[in-house]
């Protein structure tokens, strides 16, 4: 009986993340199309329902659908990212125009208690846009991160980013109303044998 | 007014992009040469694509090139990591000064 229940709820919940996925593409086709007209909607519906059964099997391995509450998480999230880059944008260029403060380039090993795949993703992107510091590599066992820093000031700023807290935050928030994906990555402990979430890609019920 | 701001916005761009230009000869090795491309990515970009939201005539082209916007925001960071990944595993070296700090 919980088994089937499960199996009712994840398949509801696979269906509706497809319908969001469908949309998002459709809305997508509109907005690069030339025009509005019939046929261009018309070819952008069937391409967009081929795109998504085609990556259907994809469909458990997303992370959850966001709530009002994590939307709104993450708009301020990229807000703040925005002034982020302007200032990283300033800091580089009087790094490269006077040479202010000098450039000692340095590699850092960052440690975060970022569990989630998408959430690393989104630091090493948030550290990548913003200039003067470049994610070159993500451990997914450890979730080590080995970022290239123009600057130490940069380099030491990196390691006390608020964007860090806002992405933890922003996970807490996702799992709590998560029901049954669980996209923990492959951190030891957490992904054990003995873990119901042994493989980071299967469901748990 | 808007149309000045529009071309205060292209000059910024302008000199984002030279500086970018500008940093690829100036900065010694790969790695920080990204970061002053990077500059050109985001706020060159940022400024065009600012400048062209001001400028255009109607909301669906605007809403157009804020998507596009952000496409080039999503896409060019994973491309610099790309890059600098590349490098590190084929044995591209840093500059001498470079440090290693860990956090």
């Amino acid at each position: 009986m919980l088994y089937i229940l499960t199996f009712k709820k994840r398949g509801f919940m696979v269906r509706k993340r497809s319908l969001i996925l469908y949309i998002l593409l459709l809305m997508f086709w509109i907005v690069i199309s030339a025009e509005i007209d019939f046929q261009h909607v018309f070819v952008g519906a069937i391409v967009s329902f081929a795109t998504v059964w085609f990556w259907q099997d994809l469909g458990p391995r997303q992370p959850s659908v966001p709530t009002a509450g994590v939307f709104l998480l993450l708009i301020r999230c990229m807000l703040m990212m925005v002034w982020y880059i302007i200032q990283s944008n300033i800091a580089v260029a009087k790094t490269l125009l006077f040479n202010k403060p000098p450039s000692k380039p340095m590699f850092v090993i960052m440690e975060t208690s970022i569990m989630s795949n998408w959430g690393r993703v989104l630091l090493g992107t948030c550290i990548t846009i913003a200039p003067g510091s470049a994610t070159i590599d993500i451990d997914p066992e450890t979730g080590r991160f080995i970022v290239h820093a123009l600057t130490e000031e940069t380099a030491v700023g990196l390691l006390y980013w608020r964007i860090i807290d806002e992405i933890e935050r922003l996970e807490k928030r996702m799992k709590r109303g998560e029901t049954h994906v669980v996209d923990v990555g492959r951190t030891p402990g957490i992904n054990s044998s003995d873990s119901p979430a042994s493989d980071y890609r299967a469901d748990s019920p | 007014m808007i149309r000045i701001i529009a071309y205060i916005c292209f000059v910024g761009s302008f000199l984002a992009f030279s500086s970018g230009t500008l940093g690829l000869f100036k900065f010694p090795d790969p790695y920080t040469r990204m970061h002053a491309l990077g500059m050109s990515d985001t706020l060159g970009v940022g400024l065009v694509g600012l400048g062209l939201i001001l400028l255009s005539p109607d909301w669906i082209l605007r809403f157009k090139l804020i998507i596009l916007l952000f496409l080039f925001w999503l896409i060019n960071p994973t491309m610099s990591h790309l890059i600098a990944k590349a490098g590190l595993i084929h044995g591209v070296k840093p500059v001498k000064d470079t440090k290693l700090k860990k956090g």
